[in-house]
């Protein structure tokens, strides 16, 4: 089978994995000259993307069209006939558009000192050996979303904000000020989130318009504490969103899909157009991250070819776990008057905010319409990508949100809601008040998939846990419920790919084993636990038992990384590498 | 509604009486300003900033939406110029002016000139200067404005009012 795959960004390179690995034909058409798309131009994942693509750049079944694009299509019996720019035509039996997304060019705002965040990226590039003088940096997050022209939020934004200000912090120790309306992160983020906060990094909520640009500096004019201030930066980054690749229309009209108002790919079935044999994936259907963009690309090419064979194997089945959202919609409705509180200190559990804050707006605004009175105090909420149309939606259909700014906190005494500003005390009387800590029972004591794994760069696999685990829904990473299949059909992509993969497994002497448990520390997959085994020892003469730990191997989950054997002390693990 | 300590500002739930009011006289509906996201954009840019006055337009919606009361002697209220730099960079576009607009005519705290103008647009849908002359003469000459008056010669012209097609 031919297949045909629009865009050679990270999620086209991921859909064609998992063709490759089925044995299918795979063209990639690029409009650059080289694969890449916005991955590339991000100094720290270019080298993750080229990792990616060099597992199948090679491919015999890999066909690579660089610097064209689509002009035309015709339909020739449940296939298509496509005509190339200037490079004659090509036949396929389906096609993946993968066409990503076009970072905001904020035109008005830019300056010489205030850079978008691509542009400073490129700056603090490990390969620039001398950077500029930065004694002050200002982030400002939320440039070209969230807003009348471009209502969706880019999901993406603060979290390169923080990975910036990591590589930033990593090289220079500059002040760094960050403006945010809500800090939209996911997982282990958070974490990082307390390590800069504890570091010195100033978080403020506070945006601002207001820069004085000059030769030596960028003053802005924000407003905090009840008061303006007026600050001096070095540089200003602006975080600009990401919004729907223009060509998109073109291709619409081409192939006749059709595309929503803010102009992303319409999705009538999981990851599938509304033209038969057309498969949608990545930033074409939304603003996501990296790994989200994986998932999609191996999800679009998954259900591709479950189109094709009508459904998949038990054996791929059974390795895939899913877990239903629970229902938290248990409020009793005769009230009066309702608060929500969406605020928790705890950072192991703000990996929740994106799952509760979409459920707190839910009930609020089903509360609004029966005409109760609906308030939402919120320290922080995560609504990426079409959730910022529901956070819209509540805002307009009369929910009062009131955010908490820094060093703010809710007070509750006899039914009576308090929040200590700087100035003066605000206060609500309500009937009912329904607050994270009423869900912090759903999150305890479980393992979800994303609580230490986040990072694209240290794991590349969206869905797996171990090899013969992949989690999909609520165990995953509890999220709105239009990812479900989504992820169902990554992960049955990543089932696919994880098939007769050839690996090569340490292999552990136990005898020798002194158990000091330095591979345990060392394995990022946490695939070596330590057994308590009774062991036979001979000191001057009769023989007797010890119990010592060792390092027993967990074949599952262990990927043949070799760093267990490289931190070994005692050459206990080792590798039988076959001699070619 | 309860009152206990002075510094302590309680606030109800529901929209009070008097705020659908002002929204009703701003001329656009509540949820064209309960939009707001709270970025405090629109006070980074306010121009009333620019005398070193702490004023957050965004503040003022938001006691909108929670029945909170807005003073008389808010900056806002009293040195807003109109000039609509919030409107243009805040992310929803919001129409703050006309919201304070609306807090000046409720709060009576209009001048006398401005009542006049209003007066005007109101009969004959625009501007008829000798009627805004007339009613806010004393007005005008308590403030100093009629030193002015040799200068609006230069262009006024009296006509009897003309009327806007259609009213």
């Amino acid at each position: 089978m031919n297949i045909l795959i629009i865009g050679g960004g990270i999620s086209g390179i991921s859909a064609a994995k998992v063709l490759l690995k089925t044995h299918h034909k795979v063209t990639i058409v690029e409009k650059s000259e080289a694969p890449g798309g916005l991955m590339e131009k991000i100094a720290n994942c270019r080298i993750g993307f080229k990792t990616f693509y060099d597992e199948i750049r090679d491919d015999p079944n890999l066909t690579v069209i660089k610097g064209t694009c689509v002009i035309d299509a015709e339909r020739v019996n449940g296939s298509f006939k496509i005509h190339l720019e200037g490079q004659g035509h090509i036949d396929a039996d389906r096609i993946i558009i993968s066409s990503g997304l076009v970072p905001y060019d904020p035109k008005h705002l830019k300056g010489k000192r205030i850079i978008t965040s691509l542009e400073y990226d490129a700056m603090i590039d490990q390969k620039n050996v001398e950077l500029p003088e930065i004694n002050k940096i200002a982030f400002v997050l939320c440039v070209g979303s969230r807003g009348n022209e471009y209502p969706l939020c880019s999901s993406v934004c603060c979290s390169y904000s923080l990975r910036e200000i990591k590589w930033t912090l990593q090289r220079i120790k500059p002040e760094i000020t960050v403006f945010y309306n809500d800090l939209r992160f996911f997982g282990q983020e958070f974490y990082m989130e307390k390590v800069f906060r504890d570091a010195g990094v100033n978080f403020i909520r506070a945006n601002s318009r207001y820069f004085d640009e000059d030769e030596n500096g960028v003053t802005i004019r924000y407003y905090n504490d009840n008061r303006i201030i007026e600050d001096r930066f070095d540089y200003v980054v602006l975080s600009i969103g990401l919004h729907p690749n223009p060509e998109l229309k073109s291709l619409s009209e081409v192939f006749g899909f059709t595309l929503n108002e803010y102009g992303f790919i319409k999705e009538v079935e999981p990851l599938k157009t509304d033209i038969e044999g057309i498969y949608v994936s990545g930033g074409a259907l939304e603003p996501m991250n990296i790994k989200d963009a994986i998932l999609t690309g191996f999800g679009a090419s998954s259900k591709c070819l479950s189109d094709l064979n009508g459904g998949f194997d038990d054996t791929i089945e059974n390795k895939i776990s899913y877990e239903d959202t629970p229902d938290i919609d248990n409020i009793p409705v005769d009230l009066n008057s309702y608060l929500f509180y969406l605020g928790i200190d705890d950072p192991s559990f703000k990996m929740f905010y994106e799952f509760l804050s979409e459920s707190f707006i839910n009930i609020a605004q089903k509360l609004c319409e029966l005409g109760k009175n609906v308030c939402i105090v919120t320290q922080n909420l995560v609504m990426p990508s079409y959730g910022e149309l529901l956070y819209e939606n509540a805002r307009r259909k009369g929910v009062i949100f009131v955010h908490l700014e820094e060093g703010q906190s809710l007070k509750v005494e006899n039914s009576t809601a308090y929040i200590h500003g700087q100035k003066d005390v605000l206060s609500f009387s309500f009937d009912k008040m329904v607050s994270f800590n009423d869900y912090i029972e759903l999150f305890k004591n479980k393992e979800f998939l994303f609580q230490y794994r986040t990072e694209p760069q240290i794991r590349w696999n969206p869905t797996k846990w171990d090899r013969k685990h992949f989690f999909y829904g609520f165990c995953r990473y509890p999220r709105s419920e239009r990812w479900k299949m989504r992820e169902y059909f990554g992960a049955v992509g990543e089932v696919i790919l994880d098939m007769e993969e050839e690996r090569v497994y340490p292999t552990l002497s136990e005898e020798r084993c002194s158990g000091c448990g330095s591979c345990k520390d060392a394995c990022p997959q946490s695939a070596i636990e330590m057994i308590v085994h009774e062991k036979p020892l001979s000191v001057f003469g009769p023989n007797f038992e010890t119990r010592e730990p060792i390092a027993h191997i967990k074949e599952d989950v262990c990927v043949g990384c070799g760093l267990c054997a490289s931190v070994c002390p005692s050459d206990v693990i080792s590798y039988e590498v076959p001699f070619k | 509604m309860q009152q206990t300590d002075n510094n302590i500002e309680h606030t109800i739930f529901n929209i009070e009486h008097l705020n659908k009011k002002i929204i009703g006289m701003s001329g656009y509906k509540r949820e064209d300003f309960s939009v707001c996201l709270g970025c405090k954009i629109c006070a980074s840019v306010c121009t009333v900033n620019d005398l070193s006055i702490d004023a957050n337009p965004q503040e003022l919606l938001s006691s909108l939406f929670l029945g909170r009361t807005v003073e008389k002697n808010h900056p806002l209220v009293l040195f807003c110029t109109n000039c609509y730099r919030c409107t243009h960079n805040c992310p929803w576009g919001i129409r703050i002016p006309e919201i304070i607009r609306a807090f000046r005519e409720t709060l009576g705290i209009e001048s006398q000139f401005e009542k006049a103008f209003k007066g005007a647009v109101k009969i004959w849908g625009r501007v008829y200067e000798p009627y805004v002359f007339l009613k806010s003469a004393t007005y005008m000459l308590k403030e100093g404005y009629i030193r002015y008056v040799p200068k609006w010669f230069e262009y006024i012209s009296f006509h009897l009012p003309y009327k806007i097609k259609g009213r």
